[in-house]
């Protein structure tokens, strides 16, 4: 009697929750933090987002970041009306993203608390434009909770950013972005 | 008389020349704007989410780069990696919020309280991000109003 209502409730719970145990794996942030550097003869200009969204399956591997352009911060007013106006656009293209998957490890184990340093693959798009990339990273397993880090380059070119030869001495053309995500885990969907 | 006017010209062109550094380098060094000295629109913290999630387009056209002035009851605080405090306002969704970054001193509020917060919308993640996630509307460098 007792095995059969365990394999009832077994097949309820499949039927109705079918997607529990991928919910499971999943964690994610909506105030994870990007921020850029660009080191030129004139200046170093940095600015910081804390509004990106970022999903990451253990399981699988699979990571994503999606933020909105005009979230950048920089110390200077100036500087942020042409990092959206002139450079990014971003009222034609508001928002970047990435797409891709951690190519090195097998899964993550929140209940354990280790460093795994990955390698991420993937499609990062930005002003538009969309192009493959591969940068490393590390995860990190503290007391349950997973972070997220990665400080990679970026050309602007690649892009299809352009920099007017007036201000070419104030802005780099490689442009360092670094990376850091708190994650918590997903309960509902 | 000839070596007068050649002086006053180029007594004029260093002048035009200060004049033109003094302005461009006020310019280079404006402030940002002060959020609590500029004129908001107020919007409750439910409606502005249901805005963007019935009519993101207008939403968009309304609120993005706007300062805003969102009423609402708070459902979480929290600390983000760069030490800024973020506090979630309830909207009908119970996974999503009109997700409002705090810019100086930490607010002393708790869940379930209502709050008056001043800030620019940056904008709504939801469907176009295609991740999965119920989306929130983002409010930054935002600040406590006292007095409604």
């Amino acid at each position: 009697m007792k095995q059969k209502i365990f394999f009832l409730s077994l097949l309820l719970t499949s039927t109705f929750f079918p997607n529990k145990k991928l919910i499971a794996q999943e964690y994610f942030t909506k105030n994870g933090s990007i921020s850029f550097f660009s080191k030129a003869s004139l200046e170093n200009i940095s600015a910081d987002n804390n509004q990106v969204i970022s999903l990451l399956n253990t399981q699988s591997g699979t990571l994503r970041f999606y933020l909105l352009v005009n979230a950048f911060h920089f110390s200077k007013a100036m500087m942020e009306e042409h990092f959206n106006s002139d450079y990014m656009e971003s009222d034609k293209y508001p928002s970047a993203s990435f797409k891709g998957v951690i190519d090195n490890i097998v899964s993550i184990d929140a209940g354990k608390d280790a460093t795994y340093q990955v390698t991420v693959t993937g499609t990062l798009e930005i002003h538009g434009v969309s192009k493959g990339v591969t940068t490393a990273g590390t995860v990190t397993v503290k007391a349950g909770i997973i972070s997220a880090t990665s400080v990679f380059k970026i050309q602007l070119k690649d892009y299809n950013i352009k920099i007017p030869s007036i201000v070419v001495n104030n802005i780099a053309e490689e442009i360092e972005v670094t990376l850091n995500c708190r994650y918590q885990k997903r309960t509902s969907n | 008389m000839k070596r007068n006017s050649v002086k006053f010209f180029v007594f004029a062109i260093i002048l035009i020349a200060i004049i033109f550094s003094i302005l461009g380098y006020r310019m280079w060094n404006k402030p940002h704007v002060d959020i609590m000295d500029t004129i908001a629109i107020r919007v409750d913290a439910i409606d502005l989410y249901k805005d963007f999630v019935n009519d993101s387009a207008l939403a968009k056209i309304k609120f993005i780069n706007r300062i805003l002035q969102v009423a609402g009851v708070v459902k979480s605080v929290s600390v983000n990696q760069q030490h800024e405090q973020v506090i979630l306002l309830e909207t009908p969704e119970p996974d999503a919020s009109v997700n409002c970054t705090i810019e100086g001193k930490e607010i002393n509020i708790k869940p379930g309280e209502a709050i008056s917060l001043k800030g620019i919308c940056i904008g709504y993640i939801g469907d176009e991000a295609n991740i999965g996630l119920p989306g929130d509307v983002f409010l930054i460098r935002c600040y406590h109003v006292y007095r409604k």
